[in-house]
């Protein structure tokens, strides 16, 4: 009203000259603002497909098989069609006998589904050494003490010489490197083996919960899969009911009740009753898979900007659907603080939300929301037992004396019991330590090498340590991020979500089960990088080798030297554990579990 | 997952408990190291004896913390921080034994007096280097940067350079910075420090060529100026490295310095004791 106003009191002349002048500066300013800019296509979801030589043809074929040709095309979105999962979210992989698929203990993100051929499943648990792993046992008396004048006086010697022979051979296929048993029968014990057929899946619980391969898969004559990652089996099992179905059963079958049993507020209940949560739990997962290759891209983005973008797994004033059970990962708990989010505590595998707001509504007949919001910090996967069901069958056979605490004020709010106990404990954790260690996802770590520098002498005695225990290398550098007087050293951390392994073409970098400690077999390792890029903290180095004479190690082929992965090790293989640990003779230096509180709350108390 | 963890201790201040309890034990034994002696005496028997080989074995045991830190794969020796507070009680109680063993008097003998000249340098340099492991530390924490002490020159290096390239960008048009950097800056960033500095570092000067870096303000132009401002931060910068290497470095001479002279009096000792038996008529 106002601009027609204002332009019928303007002569025409006038209100041509001014037009003139609006069309000249928004030229101008179009001129202008190019200079500035670069236009480029959007990122799409496929602009790297998983194999860039899958073609049409190989899609029209695959659809042409089970379960694919069973799969109704009209169900997939037009974003994400089905041609399009086949086509950029899988590869077809050639395997020999005796070719290993998927080897016991490795992380992948990937399902396989076998389209022509058969495939051995070993049942019973491999030896590391056949697996390409080493079996690492502490050094005797003798060994130890003739490091003293064994240790090599060139940097990061190989003996390949006497190198010894290993079960397993590796070759070279248009995929990449493989690895094969060299005689299946003598490795595998054929009673203890099933066979996967044609048109049958395997992996996909392995993939889609982010846990260990928990059988070796062998192929046992030529075989052809087809792999399918992680990201389009889950399109694969959104769109199709009975493919869901099936990974549901599966799950629920074979791994939730043991997930569910672990949970110290389900101990008591019945089978009859863990049976009825078992049914009705739901899956969810939240973040991104590759969580490592965003974490280091967005790194540099301010703090408070990063959390806003963390998926929300509960937000606070919403209404309580359902107790939330942390299965993989972490998450972040953070309340409003001003215009940002404070972070309060994170959660891990096993830890619990929402039950404090949960049994103060079942009790007192209020509906309180959730207090605090729940953000996925990297990948989580989370199992939610909806509301009423928690009502039903768990609060009601939950022993009086375990109840948390009503809510008293929304002002000031608690999470959950086990939650409470958390609080109290992050009451003495330095808030700005918590933010660093979650911002820097360190609480990943479960034997982070943790600096108080305030003691640290900058000896070095670590380090030598580490090279005597190590042929004269040491296996991490005395520097890295620090908040206050804490330092968290270039070392590898031993992750409980190790990334690391995730792609490793031989097997060779492997995590001990009993011990949790990740190391790499210098035998198996070829030199790829694969875990050095994926570590998210630069914790793993490649290095290049020589012979013991201080000749460099160079491919015979290619003339280019040779490269392996080395890390911290936590001295597997000495006697008296991490000698940087032993060495310390300040009490500057430890390896500290970070992935729940208590560690570093305890530590920090000793040191003040 | 059952997972190694460490034996942390799980209330306020056990490093405070810790040492309560050490004094406690150093204290308690020292008194009847004391009174044996003093026993010793009153009976007629050498104590000077008993006191010169517990004060020599102490003294062993002491120096044997070294060789513990050399053999670091052997963890039937425990672990460095438990030799530490060994080393420090059983260091500390050691004044008592020499005194003890000196009968709190001044030694007559020329080889008597270059002894207890080492044991005393030696002594108190461990006293010296408790004092500065426990302050300095907290001095390069403040500092912004952590810097590992072999890898001090190659950053001088490159700050040098960035200085000077700096300069030299902005002599094209005008040469106030490069003469200011040719007088004031070029010692500073390309020579050793003081041995004033060393033996007490201050930023006293860095303050003063930042000062003086501002009061060329006014000759320079705003693009100039901005030059010069990048050129106070690498002083600061450089300044830095310059603490670093004068506290880091003060911490490992002071260890080299107590080693060495702990071998030399360890040399002594020897040569004492067998003295000691020659002139002195043995144990009894």
């Amino acid at each position: 009203m106002t601009a027609r106003i204002w332009r019928r009191s303007i002569p025409l002349c006038q209100t041509q000259v001014h037009t003139d002048n609006v069309a000249k500066r928004a030229k101008y300013m179009e001129v202008l603002v190019s200079d500035l800019k670069t236009a480029i296509q959007r990122p799409k979801r496929w602009d790297t497909p998983l194999d860039s030589e899958m073609t049409d043809e190989m899609v029209t074929r695959l659809l042409g098989v089970a379960p694919f040709s069973q799969m109704n095309p009209e169900s997939f979105v037009k974003r994400v069609p089905l041609r399009g999962v086949l086509k950029n979210d899988c590869r077809l992989l050639d395997f020999e006998k005796g070719d290993i698929i998927i080897r016991e203990g490795d992380y992948g993100h990937s399902a396989f589904l076998i389209l022509e051929g058969e495939a051995l499943v070993s049942l019973k648990r491999l030896p590391a050494n056949i697996l390409g792993r080493q079996n690492r046992k502490p050094k005797g008396w003798f060994r130890a003490l003739a490091q003293l004048w064994e240790n090599s006086s060139v940097p990061e010697a190989r003996d390949y010489e006497n190198k010894k022979t290993s079960p397993l051979g590796s070759r070279e296929s248009a995929a990449g490197t493989r690895v094969f048993l060299q005689d299946i029968p003598s490795v595998l014990d054929m009673n203890f083996t099933a066979t996967i057929n044609e048109g049958e899946i395997f992996g996909e619980i392995s993939a889609l919960t982010r846990t260990p391969r928990t059988a070796t898969v062998v192929a046992n004559e030529r075989t052809m899969v087809l792999e399918i990652r992680w990201q389009g089996f889950r399109e694969l099992m959104k769109r199709d009911n009975a493919l869901r179905d099936q990974v549901d059963r599966l799950y629920r079958q074979n791994s939730l009740k043991s997930h569910l049993r672990e949970i110290d507020l389900l101990a008591d209940l019945t089978p009859e009753q863990l049976q009825v949560v078992a049914d009705h739990t739901l899956f969810e997962s939240y973040g991104t898979y590759d969580w490592n290759r965003e974490f280091k891209s967005t790194r540099k983005e301010d703090i408070s900007e990063r959390i806003l973008q963390e998926p929300l797994i509960a937000k606070s004033g919403e209404y309580v659907n359902g107790l939330v059970l942390v299965r993989n990962g972490f998450a972040r708990l953070s309340r409003s603080h001003g215009s940002g989010h404070q972070t309060i505590a994170y959660l891990g595998k096993g830890e619990t939300f929402g039950l404090r707001e949960l049994a103060h509504n079942w009790r007192s007949g209020e509906q309180k929301p959730w207090m605090l919001s729940l953000r996925a910090v990297g990948y989580v996967d989370i199992l939610r037992i909806p509301t009423e069901i928690v009502e039903s069958t768990v609060l009601p056979h939950m022993a009086q004396d375990t109840f948390p605490l009503p809510i008293q004020d929304p002002k000031q709010p608690q999470g959950e019991r086990k939650f409470q106990h958390r609080q109290t404990r992050e009451a003495a954790m330095d808030a700005g330590l918590m933010e660093f260690l979650v911002e820097n996802r360190f609480i990943n770590g479960a034997q982070t090498m943790m600096i108080d520098l305030d003691r640290c002498t900058r000896c070095d005695d670590c380090v030598r340590a580490c090279a005597n225990a190590h042929d004269n290398n040491p296996r991490f550098i005395r520097h890295g991020p620090k908040y206050d007087h804490w330092m968290i050293a270039n070392a590898c951390m031993h992750c409980l979500d190790p990334v690391c392994m995730i792609g490793c073409p031989t097997g060779a970098i492997g995590r001990d089960e009993e011990s949790g400690t990740v190391t790499i077999n210098d035998q198996t390792c070829i030199g790829c990088s694969t875990c050095a890029n994926s570590c998210p903290y630069s914790n793993i180095r490649m290095v290049d080798i020589f012979d013991p004479k201080g000749k460099a190690l160079v491919d015979q082929n290619t003339e280019l030297p040779i490269q392996k992965a080395t890390k911290c090790d936590l001295c597997v293989d000495q006697m008296g554990g991490p000698a940087c640990q032993r060495a310390c003779p300040h009490d500057a230096l430890v390896r500290i579990d970070l992935s729940t509180p208590t560690e570093i709350t305890a530590w920090s108390a000793d040191q003040s | 997952m059952k997972r190694a963890r460490m034996n942390l201790g799980k209330t306020t201040g056990r490093f405070a408990k810790r040492r309560i309890r050490s004094a406690a034990i150093a204290i308690v034994l020292t008194v009847v190291f004391v009174l044996v002696i003093a026993a010793l005496n009153q009976t007629l028997n050498h104590g000077s004896h008993v006191s010169g080989y517990v004060l020599f074995v102490a003294i062993v045991f002491l120096a044997l913390f070294n060789l513990r830190k050399k053999l670091t794969f052997l963890p039937m020796l425990g672990t460095a921080r438990a030799w530490m507070q060994l080393h420090i009680y059983v260091g500390l109680s050691t004044f008592i034994m020499f005194g003890v063993h000196l009968s709190w008097r001044i030694p007559n003998g020329q080889f008597e007096m270059v002894l207890a000249g080492l044991y005393l340098f030696v002594a108190l340099s461990g006293v010296y280097g408790l004092y500065i492991t426990r302050v300095l530390p907290k001095r390069l924490t403040n500092l912004p940067e952590e810097i590992i002490y072999e890898r001090i020159p190659a950053f001088r290096k490159r700050l040098t350079l960035q200085a000077r390239e700096l300069v030299l960008s902005a002599a094209e048009t005008s040469d106030v910075l490069a003469r200011f950097y040719a007088n004031r800056l070029a010692a500073f960033f390309e020579q050793p420090r003081s041995f004033s500095y060393v033996i007490k570092p201050s930023s006293r000067q860095c303050r003063q060529l930042v000062s003086e870096i501002q009061d060329l303000d006014r000759y320079l132009s705003s693009s100039h100026r901005e030059v010069g401002k990048e050129l106070a931060a690498i002083v600061k910068q450089k300044d830095d490295l310059d603490y670093h290497h004068a506290i880091q470095g003060r911490l490992k001479v002071w260890l080299f310095v107590h080693i060495a002279t702990t071998y030399s009096l360890l040399l002594f000792a020897v040569l004492h004791g067998i003295m000691a038996h020659a002139f002195g008529g043995g144990l009894r």
